[in-house]
């Protein structure tokens, strides 16, 4: 069995696991958390497609996280396009700007390119907080995401919209997988760790980068649609620099070099989100304290510090 | 070395399970009628997310001595917002769907409380909006929630009285040469247009000499300040806020900007009076919470109860929060239920007693807004009660020119 037949074959099963979840324990908070996740977890892991497998390190990556959920929000609202065309042109208006912006930014190395993508990010929210009329300035879009019913789903309805984010969240972690495995993805990972040699070999450095940068916005757009699409609005803490954080936070505390790092790492970020709000107004301490532990005492991520352990547990029993 | 290193894993995935699982785990709701409060208890504007909690708290306890509500007692959930929307509405939904929590009063500013209404709007739950002064939230037939109601003042009525108290006292100090000082960013913009349209719907001569934008949390406003000094304007009007209008009024004394022009502000509240080292006489300005005013025996009574007990004094959001829980009271005892959907529509309309009241009573109207609480315009002293002189704003008055404003807007 070929990997991507097995990595396919998983997937399916996961996907099955979540629809049928509700079935087996009906739970509207477990299924808002699959919502949350959904979004942070694709917008972590685009993230990762430039930190990890790109060595692109993008400090404003939010920005296409907020410019995914105001495009969506704005089309809903102001067009008469129904969800799945709003949605396709949500991400091609965001490839569009990742365009832009990348050809911008990618010729930039390390910190460079890291604050000049935060930069970019801090125009963008200023242009949302400036241009009132389009975006309702710092209140948000308001009013609610309207006309959301597409092919017998309601996306009013909890349970449809858990449905879509499930579907979203395995089919967009699944097609980034396949393209950190593909030739493309060991390109980049040759112009991470060598990008001297991979010139030497014919390759041109821009056109890699600057197509994962755009694929990377693609990705972080769907998150930022499926966050509008559960606050019914967009806001602009969506496309604040802090947000940006958020992705960096997940990605650090679940692992850069496993795929699954920041999956991981957006589920305990909102779940110590969740339990701390919950028990203590102190929470931003407490969480603060807890996600220092992590990086201190598991210095490269929670799974990549299993992954490693588990290869030093191998290795000492050989 | 094999045995440490599964140890560990064992433990680290256990922890990490039990995290995630957590937040799923519902809580018994009991036969108390659990109340979920999505509020703001961190950053710049916790102390109004606390003291709406005070208040909530000492209605509750109430209510809870006198009987329940229908019977059933009380129970409050709060949790913290962070001012964030879609973190206010991630808690909000989180109460009802696995927090037991069968209605919500949302004490968060505007940006979680257009949120919150979504939410209200999906799960159809019963919801007071007790931080919201955004006109448009229930205003705007399209943004209005069927089971939501907003129990706070509303920015529209703010404009109006501001206006015809601001037309009378230019009119008789002969000021026309006016200069504004809001916050850079949309509540400031909007509200200073709506004030100065009223303002200019009173008395038409009024010329806005300047226009100043200090940020929302400027810590220097000397430029501010000297800006406005040197436009010699005759009188000034300013949104500013919280702690942005105490260092106004601090670092303007240094400048002595209040001797060079009169100040009109609707923004003064208890917190902001304790934060001014020298409150000067004579600053024009509306009541948010006054325990003086309305002049009431059960006012008075009231804001000595949550002093005595919190040590502190209320604020805006204190008397609002604590309206919603006399609305809930009212209906329950008239419904005889404290099922949220039942309530809906008894609220509808509903007048009730309340010390908050500029007579007494307070309705909640048929757009899901209250009416006829106290809106009254004063002078600053430099001693308790610190306003003196509130004059009563025109309830009719607000009234008719709010009907034409909304129409003007599209909404009727």
């Amino acid at each position: 069995m070929t990997p991507l037949a097995r990595e396919g074959g998983i997937a399916l099963i996961v996907l099955a696991l979540l629809l049928g979840a509700p079935a087996l324990f009906s739970s509207p908070a477990f299924e808002d958390f699959i919502i949350r996740l959904s979004a942070l977890a694709l917008f972590a892991s685009s993230l990762n497609l430039l930190v990890g497998a790109s060595g692109m390190i993008s400090f404003g990556h939010g920005m296409f996280y907020g410019f995914g959920a105001y495009a969506f929000a704005l089309l809903m609202q102001r067009t008469a396009l129904s969800l799945l065309p709003a949605f396709l042109l949500t991400l091609g208006l965001t490839a569009l700007a990742a365009l832009l912006v990348g050809g911008v930014c990618i010729r930039l190395k390390t910190i460079y390119f890291a604050f000049v993508t935060l930069a970019i990010q801090m125009l963008f929210y200023s242009v949302i907080i400036s241009w009132e009329s389009l975006t309702g300035g710092d209140q948000g879009l308001r009013g609610g995401i309207p006309r959301r019913v597409i092919a017998g789903l309601d996306i009013n309805h909890q349970r449809h919209l858990y449905q879509v984010c499930a579907l979203l969240l395995v089919v967009g972690l699944f097609a980034m997988r396949h393209i950190t495995a593909s030739p493309f993805g060991m390109t980049l990972r040759m112009i991470r760790d060598n990008e001297a040699r991979a010139a030497f070999l014919g390759i041109p450095l821009w056109r890699p980068k600057l197509a994962v940068f755009v694929l990377a916005a693609v990705f972080a757009a769907l998150g930022g649609v499926l966050a509008s699409l559960f606050v019914s609005g967009a806001y602009p803490e969506l496309a604040d620099w802090p947000i940006s954080g958020q992705a960096i936070f997940a990605v650090m505390l679940g692992g850069i070099e496993s795929f699954l790092g920041p999956l991981a790492g957006s589920a305990i970020l909102l779940a110590l989100n969740d339990i701390f709000t919950r028990i203590t107004e102190y929470h931003g301490l407490v969480q603060g304290g807890v996600i220092l532990l992590f990086a201190l005492g598991l210095r490269r991520g929670v799974l990549d510090f299993l992954r490693r352990d588990r290869a030093r547990g191998e290795a000492a029993s050989r | 070395m094999t045995k440490e290193g599964v140890c560990r894993r064992t433990v680290l995935t256990a922890g990490v399970a039990s995290m995630i699982s957590m937040p799923f785990v519902a809580r018994g709701a009991g036969n108390a009628v659990r109340i979920g409060v999505p509020t703001v208890l961190s950053g710049p504007i916790a102390l109004l997310g606390t003291s709406s909690r005070n208040a909530l708290m000492l209605e509750a306890d109430r209510i809870n001595a006198g009987g329940g509500l229908a019977g059933r007692k009380i129970e409050l959930i709060f949790q913290d917002g962070k001012a964030q929307p879609q973190e206010t509405a991630r808690i909000a939904r989180e109460m009802i769907n696995s927090g037991g929590c069968e209605l919500l009063i949302d004490a968060t500013p505007s940006s979680g409380a257009f949120a919150v209404q979504e939410v209200v709007r999906d799960l159809g739950v019963l919801c007071f909006h007790t931080g919201s002064e955004t006109s448009s939230l229930t205003a705007d037939p399209k943004l209005r929630a069927p089971t939501a109601f907003r129990c706070a003042r509303q920015g529209v009525h703010d404009s109006i009285a501001g206006g015809a108290y601001l037309a009378q006292f230019a009119s008789e100090h002969k000021f026309n040469k006016w200069a504004t000082c809001s916050p850079d960013y949309a509540y400031g913009h909007d509200t200073t247009v709506q004030f100065l349209d009223f303002f200019r719907h009173f008395k038409p001569d009024i010329e806005i000499i300047t226009q100043a934008w200090p940020k929302l949390g400027q810590p220097d406003l000397t430029e501010v300040i000297t800006k406005l000094i040197q436009a010699k304007p005759q009188a000034l009007f300013t949104l500013l806020y919280a702690g942005d209008l105490s260092a106004f009024i601090n670092q303007g004394n240094v400048y002595a900007l209040f001797g060079a022009m009169s100040v009109c502000t609707p923004n003064v509240d208890y917190p902001v009076l304790n934060a001014i080292k020298n409150l000067p006489d004579g600053i024009q300005s509306g009541t948010r919470y006054f325990e003086d005013f309305p002049a009431l025996p059960a006012n008075k009574a009231w804001g000595e109860a949550y002093r005595t007990r919190f040590g502190e004094y209320p604020t805006n959001w204190s008397w609002q929060s604590a309206a919603s829980m006399m609305f809930l009271e009212a209906a329950a005892k008239k419904a005889g239920t404290a099922d949220g959907k039942a309530l809906v529509p008894v609220l509808s309309g509903l007048t009730i007693d309340c010390p908050f009241g500029v007579d007494g009573r307070i309705t909640m109207r048929d757009d899901h807004t209250i009416i006829d609480y106290a809106i009254g315009w004063g002078h600053t002293i430099a001693k308790p009660p610190f306003i003196t002189g509130v004059k009563a704003a025109d309830w009719g008055q607000i009234i008719e020119l709010e009907t034409a404003w909304k129409k003007q807007q599209g909404y009727i």
